[in-house]
């Protein structure tokens, strides 16, 4: 637990001196106004959920890909990954650590949509706050092990790092996070329900709605066994890489 | 002044579109561009577009297409911001400031990568998704489109150069500026709803911005507008665009003269 503290405690005052690192939270209150716009949400109050909720996910997400997707690389870029391993704390709790501390800061662009919101004349009413605090919860969890899943596949995948930047709309688009899937073609909707984004969309958005959120059990399930498919890949493919850059010598090869 | 100094300013010119040349072959190979960056980015004019959907205007789709199309470009110059910073990381940026000619004369063309690639991108977005959302092309509409979105892309790379220079000494905004900078246009010239939508002040501001003009004129040949109108839109977009490039020509000499003046022209991210 010290690991993951001292991963945690690292990762925010990395966070803290370098606003770069951040520079995805600055998107969101514009995104926010540019959905809130689209949607004319002041005179359409239905779909303000849709455009509050929306970019708090795609800020979840481009944090998980970049900030801490890049981790593990960037050690290894910056040297600083040969003395991480070779010190007797276990690498997944300290890399387990730094994650969470990303996806807390994430969590700071919920707050960044909803002032929007206010400011934009949206005043949304929580129906169900539990489901709600739930949503965030779990949805939270799922991206911090998706995250680690990143993270593990850019060192193993070198070829994969140019199509990094390219899982960013393509994912949006098939999670529904705006536009519901419903709207997309019926082919697409089991790839859709392999991106938890698309569980944490509707999820979020039902707590925002009068009728009693009666998928809550399925979307947790869903929600639940990606993040522990996401979590067990992660592992691992961690132990593989740990083991074959140990073999080959490359550990800091950057 | 010196009957030199054009032909120096034309060798750094060459040289630095050699440079941008080199870099998009660094950058992409053509895999990565069109599975990778190309597919992105029709997802994004998709996503946007089906926005239109939610709010029960169909009609709007068309709307939404041309803009995002042509945002594609947009979004790609501005990268001009964050590629300007890497001379910095790069270390390349002391041995600039102390090259014997103007700093801009460099930045203004080693990222024209961008400009090429972000034509070629709106150009796939606007004659392959415009269709599937009700986009119809002639000749003549095609060809002009292709002129408005490198007067686009060359128009944005400018506003884009200057906002560089504005950071020239605080590389590590490179990324929030040149982000908030692209979604700013998207939200004000009229991308995904129109200009008009904002207040006044706000409207005022994005007649300051090419994308506003040349975005203005694409929807005008699309819908048949009058010629002079089009071309009227066009040349303000040029215009603008122009305007930018002179900012960012003055604000490069500051920060080459603050470096020089304050040592803090060095490596850094």
């Amino acid at each position: 637990m010290r690991a993951f503290r001292a991963g945690l405690s690292l990762q925010a005052a990395l966070l803290w001196r370098s606003p770069g690192n951040l520079h995805v939270l600055a998107t969101v209150p514009l995104y926010t106004l540019i959905l809130l716009a689209m949607t004319d949400a002041s005179h359409q109050a239905g779909l303000a959920p849709n455009a509050i909720i929306a970019p708090t996910l795609m800020a979840l997400w481009t944090m998980a890909l970049f900030t801490a997707g890049d981790l593990i690389d960037r050690d290894r870029h910056d040297g600083t990954l040969e003395p991480t391993v070779a010190t007797p704390a276990p690498l997944a709790q300290v890399i387990t650590g730094r994650i969470c501390a990303v996806t807390a800061a994430s969590l700071i662009a919920f707050a960044e949509a909803w002032v929007v919101g206010l400011c934009f004349g949206v005043h949304l009413s929580v129906h169900h706050p539990l489901t709600l605090v739930v949503g965030i919860l779990t949805t939270s969890l799922t991206t911090a092990c998706t995250a680690a899943l990143i993270a593990t596949l850019l060192v193993l995948t070198r070829g994969g790092r140019p199509y990094q930047n390219s899982l960013s709309f393509p994912f949006y688009l098939l999670s529904g996070i705006v536009v519901p899937i419903e709207v997309l073609p019926h082919w697409v909707h089991p790839i859709s329900r392999i991106i938890y984004l698309s569980w944490s969309a509707d999820l979020l958005r039902s707590a925002f709605r009068p009728e009693e959120p009666r998928q809550l059990p399925m979307q947790l399930i869903a929600l639940g066994l990606l993040a522990a498919a996401g979590l067990a890949c992660a592992s691992v493919l961690m132990r593989r890489v740990l083991d074959r850059v140990r073999i080959l010598g490359t550990l800091g090869h950057a | 002044m010196n009957p030199r100094l054009p032909s120096k300013a034309l060798t750094v010119l060459r040289h630095g579109s050699a440079i941008a040349v080199a870099d998009l072959a660094a950058v992409y190979t053509w895999k990565t561009w069109l599975f990778g960056w190309l597919v992105r980015m029709l997802s994004q004019v998709v996503f946007f577009t089906l926005v239109g959907r939610l709010t029960d205007a169909g009609h709007n789709e068309q709307f939404l297409v041309i803009g995002n199309a042509l945002m594609v470009c947009a979004i790609e110059a501005t990268m001009v911001v964050a590629s300007s910073a890497w001379e910095r990381s790069l270390g390349t940026m002391p041995l600039l400031v102390a090259a014997p000619t103007h700093l801009a004369w460099t930045f203004i063309v080693r990222s024209l990568q961008w400009v090429i690639s972000g034509t070629v991108s709106s150009l796939v977005a606007l004659f392959t998704l415009g269709p599937a959302f009700g986009l119809r092309w002639t000749l003549n509409s095609a060809a002009a489109a292709v002129l408005l979105v490198l007067l686009t892309a060359l128009g944005t790379y400018c506003f884009g150069l200057a906002l560089a220079a504005l950071v020239a000494d605080q590389p590590a905004l490179r990324n929030i500026v040149s982000n908030v900078a692209y979604l700013g246009m998207m939200a004000l010239c009229g991308v995904q709803v129109p200009v008009h939508y904002w207040p006044q002040p706000l409207q005022l501001l994005a007649q300051f911005l090419p994308l506003t003009h040349e975005l203005e004129a694409l929807r005008g040949v699309l819908q048949g507008a009058p010629v002079l109108r089009i071309l009227g839109r066009a040349v303000l977009g040029v215009i603008t665009g122009v305007g930018w490039l002179a900012v960012a020509v003055v604000v490069f000499g500051w920060a080459a003269r603050r470096g020089r003046r304050t040592g803090a022209i060095e490596f850094g991210t």
